[in-house]
């Protein structure tokens, strides 16, 4: 297992092609614009080195037996399950942002699971395949991306009938040694600090687009392989100093970035799927299934930051008493643990899979993500409502600095006594970043967009058993249960007690 | 006679009807005059355990992951770990216990 400065010394290996604002770039590891989301996802190889993370951070591999990084693990329990969530909740409160990986866990999972029921009904060696790969990644700890989203082009056309053939990626060529494939995967995590990239395909497949239906996992670093990476908010303020970017240390959600292959090489040994397009949908759902589940760990471990941190403004400015700011704060930790019970719920109630591997359970990581999509809004309105409008209005670092005008700054800025002006400027910094800016879209969209989930949630919810209950408990089905307490038919039941009554409705009446 | 213990699960949210797979069953077993004893009497020695878990999440299979011996499991709509149809679920369950009673028999 690396460490958080392996992970990053090991990234230096890598010669891959990026581009950002124009340019491109030649040094990943060093770029100022991408170093936050290089000490993030380096936090979680951190972590599994302190003893005091361990149980949660690592697991032992059921393919060596060895301790790995869990972020390189197949689920094999219940206690699995539950672990991984506990592990992206203490990410997210040592990081207060996105920290990748999960990504690509999910997407080793989701593959292991769907390459196995491939091989029962075609016969085919994916999953061997893939258990090989798999070895390679505990043994080197490598973090892969997760690229499932293709750009997609025009929404209500199938991948392939677009305008343009890269809107999705799609096998070109079939050679004896391998396969050659084209196109986009857009707003990829982590990207560009990622060793490996593991693709999978973004939607159900019919037929007609068998060529879409692929999975696969490439070097990072591979010919052929570009990217080009994202914008967030306000991040050309890490060139301007160190307090103004809110979080310096970690950034703003996961760094995304467009992948691009152009006539790209994928050796037969590296591929999962290659044209079994009725193994789109299961790979599909497994993957969101599991990616769903997570946000009720991360998004809550982000919660429990920006509670804190509006807590502390609040005593800060002298009003944590007030009882309309102790109601929000108690509505926001609330919220975060409505969304924590279904993530753990979906995990407990996890099952294991005909490969042997652990999956959540998919209505209520779905219910997880749905929550979560309103309930991010929800407690950052609350966040922005107690630390005040300063999160959109304070001055620059570069002011702060400036001798002639420090000390009226920070005067203007003061609060309770004991409350160092320049600390309550870092947290009012901190709660804008995290509150005003990509965070909200990528609670939004992120693992899917919320009619994905309900989709899904429509789909598993067992209507048809649900309206049996309600026939049942109406008197419309014979209710077995009810006879055997009565010990009679129901029809007889009734007519003694409507017998019964007849005296008594003079009575009432 | 050939023993089979029967358990369900709380039955909490199934996603099948778990009386009417065990009904069907044991209608289906009695058309084919397959000599089989199926009892929920938890103290008796049974050849064979069947698990009726009305979902995936199957409580069950925690309860009995030690027990040596034969065992098949219903997990709501898979039957050990495939995935099924809820009306297959009774003639699939035949199927596997005619196979294990032959089996038992050499
Ligand atoms: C911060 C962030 C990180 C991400 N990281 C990753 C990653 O690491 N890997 C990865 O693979 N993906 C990643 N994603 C992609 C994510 O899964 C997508 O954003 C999501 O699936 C929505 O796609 P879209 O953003 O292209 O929006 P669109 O597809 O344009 O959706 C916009 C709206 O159109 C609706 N819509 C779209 N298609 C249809 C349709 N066919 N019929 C009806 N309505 C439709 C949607 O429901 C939504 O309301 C990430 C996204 C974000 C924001």
């Amino acid at each position: 297992m690396m460490n958080g400065k392996e992970y990053i010394e090991s990234l230096r290996g890598l010669n891959r092609e990026v581009y950002f604002l124009g340019r491109k770039i030649k040094n990943v590891v060093d770029e100022p614009m991408f170093q936050p989301h290089i000490h993030t996802a380096a936090m979680t190889y951190e972590l599994a080195h302190e003893p005091e993370y361990q149980e949660i951070m690592t697991a032992v591999s059921h393919v060596t037996g060895e301790r790995i990084n869990r972020f390189t693990h197949i689920h094999h329990s219940i206690d699995d399950l539950v672990k991984k969530v506990r592990m992206m909740r203490l990410l997210g409160q040592k990081t207060g942002t996105c920290f990748q990986r999960c990504v690509g866990l999910d997407g080793l999972n989701a593959v292991y699971v769907t390459s196995y029921d491939i091989d029962q009904k075609y016969g085919t060696d994916y999953h061997e395949r893939f258990r090989d790969y798999l070895l390679q990644v505990q043994e080197n700890d490598w973090m892969p991306s997760g690229a499932m989203t293709d750009a997609r082009g025009d929404r209500s056309r199938r991948p392939s009938m677009q305008q343009h053939p890269d809107a999705y990626l799609h096998i070109k060529e079939r050679l004896d040694d391998g396969i050659i494939v084209s196109g986009m995967k857009a707003h990829i995590t982590g990207a560009v600090n990622s060793h490996e990239i593991l693709v999978m395909p973004t939607r159900t497949m019919s037929e007609e687009d068998a060529d879409f239906a692929l999975s696969f996992a490439l070097p990072a670093d591979t010919e052929g392989v570009s990217y080009i990476f994202s914008r967030q908010t306000n991040d050309t303020r890490r060139l301007d100093g160190v307090l103004d970017g809110g979080n310096p240390k970690y950034g703003i959600v996961g760094g995304e970035a467009v992948i691009v292959f152009k006539d790209v090489f994928v050796p037969w040994e590296r591929v999962f799927m290659a044209g079994e397009y009725d193994f789109t949908t299961e790979l599909v759902e497994t993957f969101a299934g599991y990616h769903r589940s997570n946000y009720g760990g991360c998004k809550v471990g982000l919660a429990d930051v920006v509670i804190g941190g509006s807590n502390w403004i609040a005593e800060a400015h002298g009003v944590e008493r007030s009882s309309h700011i102790v109601d929000k704060l108690t509505d926001m930790i609330a919220m975060a643990e409505t969304c924590w019970s279904c993530t753990l719920a979906c995990s407990y109630e996890g099952h294991k899979t005909p490969s042997g591997a652990y999956n959540i359970h998919p209505l209520l990581a779905n219910v997880t993500k749905l929550n979560i999509t309103r309930m991010v809004y929800e407690w950052m309105r609350l966040a922005q409502d107690i630390a005040g409008g300063k999160i959109i209005t304070l001055p620059s670092e570069k002011d702060l600095e400036n001798p002639e005008i420090r000390e009226t700054l920070f005067e203007c800025f003061a609060g309770k006594q004991g409350f160092s002006p320049l600390d309550i400027i870092r947290m009012l910094r901190l709660i804008e970043n995290m509150s005003v800016g990509a965070g909200l879209p990528e609670a939004m969209h992120g693992a899917g967009s919320p009619a994905a989930q309900k989709i899904m949630i429509a789909r598993r919810s067992g209507i048809e058993k649900k309206m049996e209950l309600a026939k049942t408990v109406a008197g419309i089905n014979r209710d077995d249960y009810f006879e055997r307490i009565i010990g009679k038919d129901e029809t007889t039941h009734w007519n003694e007690v409507k017998k019964k009554l007849r005296g008594r409705e003079t009575e009432i009446y | 006679m050939y023993t089979i213990g029967l358990r369900y699960c709380g039955g909490c949210n199934p996603q099948i009807d778990r009386t009417r797979v065990v009904k069907d069953l044991r209608e289906g077993l009695a058309k084919l005059q397959t000599a089989v004893d199926i009892t929920t009497d938890r103290s008796r020695a049974v050849d064979l355990l069947l698990l009726i878990n009305g979902c995936e999440h199957a409580c069950l299979e925690e309860d009995y992951s030690e027990r040596d011996g034969p065992i098949i499991s219903v997990e709501g709509l898979m039957v050990d770990r495939r995935p099924v149809e809820e009306d297959d679920i009774p003639d699939i369950l035949i199927r596997k216990i005619l196979d294990m009673m032959s089996s038992s028999s050499h």
